[in-house]
């Protein structure tokens, strides 16, 4: 397997990149995926359940299932943060007091105490983590930015007799996430033409003010070159009569069918299932039966 | 002067200065007097800095002059109610093909134009159609519209011009940075637009783009050093060199022959035109 | 071992994917060969999207060859042990557009930022951005001036003084004339070409633009979807219009005219490459 290039940015991170299988999942309203796609964050935030956790994990394998997706790609998306998790982790299983109910000690060197209140703690952690990066990345395979500005744009306009700009800031959205690969692609170029004569951007050490003056030969031309960009766009818009989104039509209409709404209520459900579960203390008897057992 | 003999763009008088940083203001354009009729073709030369990009921005109002003025269609550019009906006779097309794309498909980027004039829904739909076949991009409409080639990309952007249906494009250097098959792609539309009588003002460095024009106008630090039909401008090869420019490559190949060879023509400014006259000077002779 | 005929640009088999091992890899060299000697300048035809540009970044060891071998000056870049700073001296790569590099308040700063990055002395570095300022057809004073005020044409010719002040052997150059003005890019290719007669450096050009590839090139090879299609002198590769045009590409006005007339029925002996040699074609069937 060859390594991929230090210069090589817009491939190795998953989340945000679109993966067309036409599948049934990308079919959706987008409108009904951005819903889910909430409804999947309150529901692993809100769930105080290992078990709950566990349903939503299943449930977002399933959709990549659905979105044929390979699991592969997909969980290497998590690979980036793994070190920083297993450190997170770490610090949860440590740092949990032993007289909290229902925990007991499992471990125990010097001043290191690790509880099984700890170890769910962490568990509970990891899971987040990972339901959430797997949620997000599923949304992003499987809805373009087309897609989802429409459907952020059609789910502000209610709120746009409350004043607030609906589609500019939809058109913000939609053109900052056009110009990220733009934009990545420009600074890939930058800095090989930097490395070409001799700089070396990637060089740690030095203070926060060296380090920062090494990364100018970036940032400067970066800087320079979106502001052209800007100017550019900003000149194309007016030059085709853009004022703001007051008193616009739009070509492309949203229609939600049956099968959005059965899936949003769907998701409906399971996050409220996880959500329940945790208030119900399902882990509380998994815990106790746990505890039980060292 | 009756309505039909109109210019459809005059300017008068035009002068620009901006800011520039540590330097006392930039002239840009130093006194510009320009009529430009319906239905012509012209082409503006001039070396990098002559003022070509800033008097083609002073057409469709995204800028203003400092002094003078222009009138498109008989509106001003100086009065900003009219700027909506100005931007709607002269469209604009710019040299970065992906620096001008707004929307993330082809069909919504070609949208946007008569959007933002509160096209009705089927009127939109027909325009957008309408603006893809002038451009051949029929066939990409749902395509991702980064994922154009650069010709693509350029022709999108004259789709999205096209849409507001302009009388006038103007054309800022569009094949600059494409390569060979991209060029010949938006010059063939360019070519169709015009037949179909729209007006078109192109700033080029391509000569050979030039000399196929109907009108030449040379600008050299922000004035019109010299205007007229191709033959006209490109007649003195020294006053050319003058103003950074250089003759199309026919054209100097000619002018080098007739040097030598008595009664070659001069004015030739195409390969085929080139070619021709070698194929009749060569009957001759014989 | 003669090193005369050593090339110092050699590259075998070489092959690329990019983004390889992802769903979204697509392959953009498919086993190039291509060397070049000292003295030679090197010309690398092909439409955008042909792999120019990732075959160029091979050469200054920006890319590591995936499969097949690249060696430059004398090194070879495959090798992991190597310090790829030397490379990158010793081949020096412009940038499309590479003004857009320019990061420095102060032009002659920005010039002096390769020769600093070699670790040079002050009297050294001074020396340098001044040879290579006025290689450039820059006076020296300008390094006082500020980068962002100084014209389009200057600031490229600006930040090739930067590449050459590192003094590289080999001068590997991604479109150089692309969005220059006649008579910009004239004094460009003035600037190439008296570079590069120093009979032991070599420079190596992609470009889309043939009259540029005309006016310079002793060798070209023809690149189109990462495969190396034609190779030989520009005179010959000029003749395959057969291969030229369907990829995309044209030819320089001058041959176009000589080709035409051979179309048309006249006989034209020789090969023509620049205007003047057309014309001394013409003049001859004109004689005749």
């Amino acid at each position: 397997m060859p390594e991929p290039s230090e210069f090589e940015l817009s491939g190795r991170v998953t989340i945000g990149q679109y993966l067309p299988t036409g599948s049934v999942l990308h079919r959706l309203d987008p409108r009904v995926k951005l819903c889910m796609g909430l409804l999947l964050i309150v529901g692993t935030i809100g769930t105080r359940s290992l078990l709950g956790l566990a349903i939503l994990m299943a449930a977002v394998l399933f959709g990549l299932r659905l979105a044929r997706v390979s699991l592969r790609f997909a969980l290497s998306g998590l690979s980036p943060a793994l070190p920083f998790l297993f450190l997170l982790a770490l610090l949860q299983v440590f740092a949990i007091p032993q007289h909290v109910a229902g925990s007991a000690v499992v471990w125990r060197w010097r001043f290191l105490v690790a509880t099984t209140g700890g170890l769910f703690a962490a568990a509970l952690l990891v899971g987040r983590f990972c339901v959430l990066v797997l949620g997000i990345s599923l949304l992003s395979f499987s809805t373009n930015t087309t897609e989802l500005t429409h459907g952020v744009e059609h789910l502000l306009i209610p709120l746009q007799r409350f004043g607030l700009p609906a589609h500019e800031f939809a058109l913000v959205v939609n053109i900052a996430i056009r110009f990220l690969p733009i934009l990545a692609r420009e600074a890939e170029r930058l800095m090989k033409a930097q490395a070409s004569r001799g700089a070396d951007l990637g060089r740690s050490g030095g203070g926060p003010v060296t380090r920062a003056r090494r990364l100018l030969p970036l940032m400067i031309p970066l800087f320079l070159v979106s502001l052209q960009r800007a100017d550019g766009l900003v000149e194309a818009m007016e030059a085709r009569c853009y004022v703001g989104g007051k008193g616009r039509t739009h070509l492309i209409q949203l229609r939600a069918r049956p099968v959005d709404m059965a899936t949003l209520a769907a998701c409906l459900g399971l996050s409220l299932l996880a959500i329940g579960l945790g208030t119900l203390g399902a882990d509380a008897w998994l815990l106790h039966r746990l505890a039980s057992h060292t | 002067m009756t309505a039909a003999t109109e210019p459809l763009i005059r300017v008068a008088g035009l002068h620009y200065a901006y800011e520039a940083g540590t330097r006392p203001p930039i002239s840009a354009l130093r006194g510009i007097d320009l009529t430009i009729n319906a239905g012509e073709h012209v082409a503006l030369v001039g070396a990098n800095g002559s003022g070509k990009s800033t008097l083609l921005r002073h057409l469709n109002a995204l800028l203003l002059p400092s002094q003078g003025n222009v009138w498109v269609a008989g509106w001003n550019t100086h009065e900003q109610q009219h700027w909506r009906d100005i931007r709607c006779t002269v469209g604009m097309v710019f040299q970065s093909p992906e620096a001008q794309i707004v929307a993330t498909t082809v069909e919504e980027d070609v949208a946007f134009g008569p959007e933002n004039l509160g096209v009705s829904r089927s009127e939109l739909q027909a325009r957008v159609d309408w603006a893809l076949r002038a451009t051949g991009l029929m066939e990409l409409r749902a395509k991702a519209s980064h994922s154009l080639s650069a010709g693509q990309k350029q022709r999108l952007a004259i789709a999205g011009a096209l849409a507001i249906r302009p009388r006038c494009l103007a054309l800022d250097e569009v094949t600059a940075m494409l390569d060979p098959a991209g060029c010949a792609q938006v010059s063939a539309v360019i070519t169709q637009l015009h037949r179909a009588g729209i007006t078109i003002i192109s700033a080029t460095h391509d000569m050979g783009e030039a000399a196929a024009a109907q009108r030449v106008i040379v600008l050299d630090k922000g004035r019109i050093a010299l205007q007229g039909s191709p033959r006209e401008v490109f007649a003195d090869d020294a006053s050319l060199l003058a103003f950074q420019l250089d003759l199309p490559a026919a054209t100097h190949m000619a002018r080098t022959l007739a040097r030598r060879l008595p009664q070659f023509p001069r004015d030739v400014f195409t390969v085929s035109e080139l070619v021709d006259a070698i194929v009749v000077h060569a009957g001759v002779t014989s | 071992m003669n090193t005369a005929s050593t090339p110092i640009v050699e590259v075998r088999g070489l092959w690329h994917t990019y983004l390889a091992g992802t769903p979204l890899e697509t392959p953009s060299l498919r086993g190039v060969d291509l060397c070049a000697l000292r003295g030679e300048t090197v010309g690398i035809i092909g439409p955008t999207g042909s792999g120019k540009s990732t075959l160029l970044q091979h050469l200054n060891g920006l890319w590591r060859p995936q499969r097949g071998e690249v060696h430059v000056c004398g090194l070879s870049v495959n090798d992991p042990a190597i310090d790829l700073r030397v490379i990158r001296q010793q081949v020096g790569l412009v940038f499309q557009n590479p003004e857009d590099q320019l990061f420095e308040r102060y032009a002659g700063d920005d010039v002096a930022f390769g020769p600093r990055n070699l670790k040079l002395g002050r009297e050294e570095v001074r020396e340098r951005v001044r040879e290579a300022m006025e290689q450039c057809g820059l006076p020296f004073s300008f390094k006082d001036r500020l980068t962002l005020e100084l014209s389009q044409g200057e600031r490229r010719r600006l930040a090739l003084a930067g590449v050459l002040a590192q003094r590289p052997q080999v001068l590997a150059l991604d479109e150089p004339t692309a969005g220059l003005d006649p008579q910009g890019r004239l004094e460009l290719l003035r600037i190439l070409r008296q570079w590069g007669k120093d009979g032991d450096r070599a420079i190596i050009l992609a470009s889309h633009n043939m009259e540029d590839l005309a006016e310079l090139a002793t060798r070209v090879y023809v690149l189109v979807a990462g495969q190396v299609v034609l190779e030989g002198p520009p005179e010959q590769v000029f003749e395959r219009t057969d291969v030229l045009v369907p990829a995309g590409l044209s030819v320089p006005p001058a041959v176009e005219v000589i080709q035409e007339l051979r179309r048309r029925g006249f006989t034209v002996p020789h090969a023509v490459l620049t205007p003047a040699q057309a014309i001394r074609q013409i003049e001859a069937i004109l004689h005749a």
